[in-house]
C-alpha cells in the first residue's frame, strides 16, 4: 500500500483546518437581546373579609364605621417593583345580604403615615336578602401609581350608610356582607 | 411493591447520572491512541504512543435539543419578542442544552506481555473536562414571561429547574488484556478530582392560583428547591485574588479537590476476521463533594388566601399588628434561602457504547500473498449504540459508519447519527501518521458547517501523537 507523505499530511492539515474555519455563523444578530422585554401579568389575593350584620351592633348601639390596617407592607420597597410595574388594578368584590348601604373604603399611607391614595364605592342593599354582588376595579397608571409605590400601609374601612326608613342593626339582624379583592399587576421588565 | 420499590431506586440512579457527549466517530477509530478512553478493550497497533503534551486530545461539543441560536436571533426583521415567545412556549420540558470539553494534559500507552506477541497494553493519562446540562425550565420561563394572571389552575412545575455543571480533572490508567484470538477484554480505573461542581437536580413542588373560596383567588406554594455547590464558595465570596484564586484551582486538579473514583469496562470479540462486536461502559463512578460546599434551599407549603382584616372593633384576640406579622413571617419562612454545608455525592454520567463492525475488500497486491491477516482489509462498516444517563432519562444516538484506509498512514470515518439533536448529522473523520506524528480531526454535524447558528449541535475533537510500531 502507498504510503503516506510528507506533503500528503501537509495537504490534509490544509484542508481539515480550512473546512473548521470554513464554518461560520450567519444572518444572525445577537443584538437583538437588548429588545427583551418580558411582560408578564401577576395575580394575587389582597384582603378578604365577612362580617355578619349583628357584628354591626355593639351594647344595642349601631356602629357607623369598622376599620383595620395593614402595616409594614414592604412589598412596593422592592426595587424590581417600583422600576418595572407599570400598572396595576386592584378588583374589588362586595357580596352583601344586608338591607343597607355599605361604604367601602381604602386608604394608603406611606411610612410618614401620609394618605397617598383613596379609594371607595358603595356596595349596593339588599331589600329581599338575596346576595347583591357589587364590583369595582380601581385602575394605578402613572400618578396614582406612584402613589401605590409609596405606600408602607393600607387602612381598610366598612362605613355603615344610616337606613331611609331609620331601623338600625342589632345583636339579631340577619345576612352578612363580604368583601374579597385581588390585584393584577403589569410588569414591564427589560434586563 | 418490590416492583415498585426497584423503579424507584432505577428512577433515583437515573436522576443522579448526568450528561456526556457521543464521541461517535472516534469510537472504533483505532489508529487513533484516544479510542482506547471509548473502549478499554480496543487493541491499539502500537508499541508506545506519547501523546503531545496538551495537544493529544481536545474535545468540544454543545447541544441543543430543541432551538438553535438561529430560531431566536435570526436576523429577518421580526420582533425578538414574538421569536422568543414561540421559542418559550414550543420547546418542553424535557429539552435541554449540554456543553462539554475536554482537554488531554498528558497521555501515553505501551504494549507488554511475556509472550513474543505481546498480549498486553497499558495507557494512562490526565485530562481536565467541562461538563454542563441544563434542561429548559419551561414553567419557570412561562411564569416569568406570562405570569400567573391568565394561568389560574395551572401547576407551575418547579421540578422543571434540573441543571448540573462540573469541572473536573481525570487521571486515569487502564489495562487491555488479549483472552484469546477472538476476545479482548480492557478495564480503566479513574480518579476524580473535582475542581468546581454545581447540581440542581433533584427538584420538586408546584406553585399554584386558582379561584379560591374565602377570596377571590387562592395561591399554593409547595416548594422543595435546592442547589448544591462545592468548590465555587472560597472562590465566589471573599477576597481572593486572582493569582490565588489560580493556586488553588491547580492545586484542585492535582488531586486536591474534591475526589471520586470510577472504572471503565469494555470488551472486543472478534467473531471472524471480518465480523467485530464490541461495547464499553465509561464513567462508573462518583465524586464525593466534602470541602468547600455551600448548598441553598428553599423549602416550605403555604397556602394565601389574602389578608383578612379582624376589625378589631367587632374581633377579639390578636391585634392587627399581631396578624400582619404573623402572615409577614410565615412568606419570609417560606422564601427564606437555608444555606448549609451538608456534603453530597455526585454520580458521573455513565455511558455505555456498543459496536458491530464488518471488514471487507481485501487490498490487491499481486506482487505478495504472504500477509494476509485483518490490516488487509481496507473497508469497514458497522454501526454504533451510543447512551448515557441524564437527570430525566437516558440518551441515544444510533450511528451508521462507513471507515476506509486511503493511504497506508491515511483512514478516514464517515458516520450518521441519529440523536436527539437531528436526524441527519454526518460526521468525518481523518487520522494521518507521518513518521511517528499522527495527527487526527474529528467534526461532525457538517451538513450545519455552513452555518453554525442553525445547528442544534456540533462536536469538534483533534490531536496530535507520536506513535512507535517496531514494525516488520
Amino acid at each position: 500500500m502507498q504510503k503516506l507523505k510528507f506533503q500528503h499530511f501537509f495537504y490534509i492539515l490544509t484542508i481539515s483546518v480550512a473546512v473548521i474555519m470554513s464554518s461560520c455563523i450567519k444572518d444572525v444578530d445577537f443584538d437583538q437581546a437588548d429588545d427583551l422585554t418580558l411582560t408578564p401579568v401577576i395575580t394575587s389575593s389582597i384582603v378578604y373579609a365577612e362580617v355578619e350584620a349583628s357584628r354591626f351592633s355593639e351594647n344595642g348601639m349601631e356602629l357607623e364605621t369598622v376599620t383595620d390596617s395593614l402595616a409594614n407592607i414592604e412589598i412596593f420597597e422592592n426595587d424590581f417593583i417600583i422600576d418595572n410595574l407599570v400598572r396595576a388594578e386592584l378588583v374589588f368584590e362586595a357580596t352583601n345580604s344586608i338591607n343597607r348601604t355599605f361604604g367601602l373604603q381604602i386608604d394608603f399611607l406611606n411610612a410618614v403615615d401620609e394618605l397617598e391614595h383613596t379609594l371607595s364605592f358603595d356596595a349596593s342593599p339588599s331589600p329581599t336578602g338575596n346576595t347583591i354582588v357589587t364590583t369595582y376595579t380601581e385602575v394605578f397608571e402613572d400618578m396614582s401609581l406612584d402613589a401605590l409605590k409609596m405606600k408602607t400601609k393600607m387602612a381598610v374601612t366598612l362605613r355603615l350608610y344610616p337606613s331611609n326608613d331609620g331601623s338600625s342593626l342589632d345583636e339579631n339582624a340577619l345576612g352578612n356582607i363580604i368583601l374579597k379583592s385581588k390585584g393584577l399587576f403589569y410588569f414591564s421588565v427589560s434586563p | 411493591m418490590k416492583y415498585k420499590r426497584h423503579t424507584f431506586l432505577l428512577f433515583i440512579f437515573v436522576m443522579y447520572f448526568g450528561f456526556s457527549q457521543n464521541k461517535q466517530i472516534l469510537f472504533g477509530f483505532n489508529e487513533i491512541p484516544q479510542s482506547v478512553l471509548l473502549n478499554p478493550s480496543t487493541t491499539l497497533d502500537n508499541d508506545w504512543y506519547m501523546g503531545f503534551p496538551l495537544l493529544s486530545h481536545f474535545h468540544f461539543n454543545f447541544g441543543s435539543s430543541g432551538v438553535s441560536a438561529f430560531d431566536i436571533f435570526a436576523d429577518d426583521g421580526r420582533d425578538f419578542n414574538t421569536k422568543l415567545q414561540n421559542v418559550v412556549f414550543r420547546l418542553g420540558d424535557d429539552d435541554f442544552f449540554t456543553a462539554n470539553q475536554q482537554l488531554e494534559i498528558f497521555s501515553g500507552g505501551f504494549s507488554f506481555g511475556n509472550s513474543i506477541e505481546k498480549d498486553r497494553y497499558l495507557s494512562f493519562g490526565m485530562y481536565i473536562e467541562t461538563d454542563a446540562i441544563a434542561y429548559y425550565p419551561k414553567d419557570y420561563a412561562i411564569l416569568a414571561f406570562e405570569g400567573n394572571a391568565n394561568n389560574l389552575g395551572r401547576s407551575f412545575d418547579l421540578s422543571d429547574l434540573n441543571a448540573k455543571g462540573e469541572v473536573l480533572s481525570v487521571f486515569h490508567i487502564g489495562v487491555t488484556k488479549k483472552v484469546n484470538d477472538k476476545l479482548s477484554i480492557g478495564g480503566r480505573a479513574k480518579i476524580y478530582s473535582s475542581i468546581l461542581n454545581v447540581n440542581s437536580t433533584n427538584n420538586s413542588g408546584s406553585f399554584t392560583t386558582r379561584e379560591g373560596s374565602n377570596n377571590l383567588l387562592e395561591h399554593t406554594f409547595n416548594l422543595d428547591v435546592s442547589v448544591q455547590t462545592s468548590g465555587i464558595s472560597s472562590l465566589a465570596n471573599g477576597n481572593t485574588d486572582a493569582s490565588e484564586a489560580i493556586k488553588t484551582l491547580r492545586k484542585r486538579m492535582l488531586l486536591g479537590g474534591n475526589l471520586g473514583l470510577g472504572l471503565d469496562f469494555g470488551f472486543t470479540y472478534n467473531d471472524s476476521d471480518q465480523l467485530t462486536f464490541e461495547g464499553s461502559l465509561l464513567d462508573f463512578g462518583f465524586i464525593r463533594h466534602t470541602k468547600d460546599l455551600e448548598n441553598y434551599s428553599i423549602n416550605g407549603t403555604y397556602v394565601f388566601e389574602g389578608f383578612n382584616p379582624l376589625f378589631p372593633e367587632v374581633g377579639e384576640g390578636q391585634t392587627p399588628e399581631e396578624y400582619w406579622n404573623v402572615v409577614a413571617d410565615e412568606f419570609e419562612d417560606l422564601f427564606e434561602i437555608d444555606s448549609t454545608i451538608s456534603k453530597y455525592t455526585t454520580w458521573r454520567p455513565l455511558k455505555l457504547n456498543l459496536a458491530a463492525r464488518y471488514k471487507f475488500g481485501k487490498k490487491k497486491d499481486k506482487e505478495c500473498n504472504c500477509l494476509s491477516g485483518n490490516d488487509d482489509y481496507l473497508n469497514a462498516i458497522g454501526g454504533q449504540l451510543y447512551a448515557v444517563s441524564r437527570p430525566r432519562a437516558p440518551q441515544l444516538a444510533l450511528t451508521a459508519f462507513y471507515y476506509r484506509r486511503l493511504f497506508e498512514g491515511l483512514r478516514i470515518k464517515a458516520t450518521y447519527t441519529i440523536d436527539s439533536f437531528s436526524y441527519r448529522n454526518v460526521g468525518l473523520g481523518v487520522s494521518a501518521d507521518i513518521g511517528f506524528v499522527n495527527f487526527y480531526l474529528l467534526a461532525d454535524n457538517l451538513l450545519d458547517y455552513q452555518n453554525l447558528a442553525k445547528a442544534r449541535s456540533a462536536s469538534l475533537q483533534f490531536g496530535l501523537n507520536l506513535v512507535f510500531k517496531n514494525d516488520k
